[in-house]
């Protein structure tokens, strides 16, 4: 049986010593390629718990294991190095480099996965165009909501990841263009063999996942609700 | 083409190019003002330690050996006091039977007090050009000896050959007749002379018979007349107010006309050697003789940069704070665009970058602040000894063949980019402790 994209245990996460759990979670898998859709009230710890799968931050207890890699046993540059080969972000605001072209937004991605730097520039001309971003020089503040969008997702699937995290990635958006934008997610994360893990409180996104995880129901009595501090 | 740490660099010095041009027009400003003071310094020292030449002593009746140094090698001013010629005939006397001869390679006699238009002249024999050089290394290099840019060297009274500096500035040639000022009269240097009447000497008129190719010492500003023609004019203005008739002649001369003001003296040596060991024994025999003032030139530029250096040690330091102060305006301006940048930082961590790159990529971004503004320092400061060199020249008659020292540049570029690199440590571990989860909200 093939590893996990993601396998998450017992996970638990506070901001201080003596605050409430943000995050306590007794199990969540995906299998490789798999899509789920993780759905979070506003505030119920969704990107905390995103950013402790991508090692930004250090549970409590727990363990995380991206492609059976755990997370959290690495530290420093290991888990940069991790985190920059094997996950890929989009976030609600895109969060895009400023003053950076479309094309370098990808590459600057590029510069930290494990692709040899001669393919970079047509890697990342390859899937800016198969995104339909047609001035891939332009800086990334000139360009459009959507193609802001699209660049984006290249930019968090350039590096070949094995999981792609999403927070709120149609929260900006209406609703025609969110439908859109998760479905060039979902199809780009497919075409690139990446699990996404979703979350989102946006009830429009159920219908495009098979496979859908309540927090309240996955999280412990009492734990989630903390909120990103 | 890939992405590199350098790319986002420039481009993030491109995003602040206000701050990063301002920040390096401060540094750019202090490397300037430190290598002009440096190279001054360093031009100074050059001119002062070739001025002495090939000669090991200076005999003159100034007061002392330092203003005797200073006036009848650097023309400060014309000394005050004369020397006879008997006197000179007495003091170099090399004939067997004389008990207080001394061993001599040269003693050239030389004569200040006139001058061209501030220029001042030196009167002296041929001796000058045929075995004193300008420059103390022209015993082992014959290309630092004495050399004509135009013409040839005086061979008779009334013929004069121009310093490199004295021609250009005076706008003389081969073949123009002078006339040359006697005491103040439209001259800087002949101040205080032998004789302080200050008149132009309109009866004899001198020919330029040759421009000497640049020595880099003090005697590029100067003119060269022989020794019988100054004595000649001198001659002319006593006999005037005695009210004789007619041009003065050699034969008119009386023992009170001839008169010079130095001896440059050179204390036989073994060939290719400029040192002797007779140095001295020759100095403690003129000083015992009571009646010159005696001087070893080396010694005393030595003796006045221990007390020039003082003052020049506090300039150098003063622009060493000012350059510590540039250094500081980086780490402001760094930790200032902190605040915008931290979002930037926060994705590039998403995206892969450890914390220790990114404090790499911000004291980069600090060290090529340094190397901007080092670099366009280097040039302030090439413009800087320009117009400081003229500043002086103009000011003060002093004239400095100021260049950059390599060995002053290359220290303080990479003193600069090291200084600003190290400016870049306090953002840098600012950068370093940037909170990925507070600075990518809003997240959910």
């Amino acid at each position: 049986m093939d590893t996990p994209a993601l396998s998450i245990q017992n996970l638990t996460f506070r901001y201080r010593p003596d605050g409430p759990w943000v995050v306590d979670l007794p199990g969540l898998t995906l299998a490789r390629g798999e899509q789920v859709l993780l759905r979070a009230a506003s505030g119920a710890g969704k990107s905390t718990l995103l950013q402790l799968i991508a090692g930004l931050l250090d549970p409590a207890s727990g363990r995380v294991l991206v492609g059976g890699q755990d997370v959290h046993a690495t530290r420093g540059a290991a888990r940069d190095a991790l985190r920059g080969q094997s996950i890929g972000m989009i976030f609600q605001t895109f969060n895009l480099l400023q003053g950076f072209s479309a094309q370098e937004n990808v590459l600057a991605a590029l510069m930290f996965s494990s692709i040899p730097r001669a393919e970079h520039a047509a890697r990342a001309s390859g899937l800016l165009r198969t995104l339909g971003i047609d001035r891939p020089d332009a800086p990334a503040e000139e360009l459009s909501v959507g193609q802001q969008q699209r660049v984006a997702v290249a930019r968090a699937v350039a590096c070949r990841p094995m999981l792609v995290l999403a927070d709120e990635p149609t929260a900006s958006l209406d609703p025609e263009t969110a439908d859109g934008a998760m479905r060039l997610i979902q199809e780009t994360c497919r075409s690139e063999g990446a699990a996404l893990l979703c979350v989102s409180h946006d009830p429009r996104l159920a219908e495009r996942f098979t496979r859908h995880e309540d927090w309240r129901g996955l999280a412990r009595a009492g734990g989630g609700g903390g909120g990103a501090a | 083409m890939a992405m590199t740490d350098m790319t986002i660099v420039a481009r993030s010095l491109s995003l602040r190019r206000f701050s990063t041009a301002t920040t390096a027009l401060m540094v750019a400003v202090a490397v300037a003002l430190l290598l002009t003071l440096l190279s001054l310094r360093d031009a100074a020292r050059k001119s002062f330690e070739r001025g002495p030449g090939t000669m090991h002593l200076l005999v003159s009746a100034d007061t002392g050996p330092l203003p005797s140094v200073l006036n009848s090698i650097f023309y400060a001013r014309a000394p005050a006091r004369p020397i006879t010629w008997a006197r000179y005939l007495s003091l170099t006397d090399a004939t067997p039977d004389n008990p207080r001869r001394l061993p001599l390679d040269f003693a050239v006699p030389v004569q200040q007090g006139d001058n061209y238009q501030g220029w001042p002249t030196l009167a002296t024999t041929r001796e000058f050009f045929d075995r004193f050089q300008p420059d103390p290394d022209a015993e082992r290099d014959p290309s630092r000896r004495w050399a004509l840019a135009a013409g040839r060297f005086f061979e008779k009274p009334f013929e004069v050959v121009v310093g490199a500096k004295a021609a250009a500035g005076a706008g003389l040639r081969v073949g123009e007749t002078i006339y040359l000022t006697h005491g103040t009269g439209n001259s800087r240097s002949g101040a205080g002379g032998m004789d302080d009447h200050g008149h132009v000497h309109r009866e004899y008129g001198f020919t330029v018979v040759g421009i000497l190719a640049p020595t880099g010492s003090a005697h590029d500003r100067a003119l060269f007349t022989d020794l019988i023609g100054s004595w000649i004019l001198h001659a002319h203005d006593r006999r005037e107010r005695e009210g004789a008739k007619g041009l003065t002649s050699e034969a008119d001369l009386t023992d009170a006309d001839r008169l010079i003001t130095g001896i440059y003296v050179r204390v036989r040596t073994r060939p290719g050697s400029d040192a002797s060991s007779a140095i001295g024994p020759v100095f403690e025999m003129i000083r015992r003789q009571g009646d010159l003032t005696v001087a070893n030139p080396a010694d005393q530029i030595r003796q006045l940069f221990v007390i020039v250096s003082n003052v020049d040690q506090v300039f150098v330091a003063m622009s060493v704070i000012v350059l510590i102060s540039s250094g500081l305006a980086i780490m402001l301006a760094m930790v200032n665009s902190m605040e915008s940048r931290r979002r930037q930082i926060a994705v590039l961590r998403v995206l892969g970058a450890g914390r220790g790159r990114i404090f790499s990529l911000i004291v980069t971004e600090a060290a090529i602040i340094g190397a901007i503004g080092a670099a366009a320092g280097i040039v302030l400061a090439f413009m800087g000894v320009q117009v400081a060199g003229a500043v002086l020249k103009a000011r003060l008659g002093l004239l400095l063949d100021a260049t950059i020292p390599l060995d002053a540049l290359l220290p303080v570029a990479a003193g600069t980019i090291i200084l600003a690199a190290l400016a870049g440590l306090a953002p840098g571990v600012s950068a370093y402790r940037t909170s990925v989860a507070r600075n990518l909200r809003p997240l959910g």
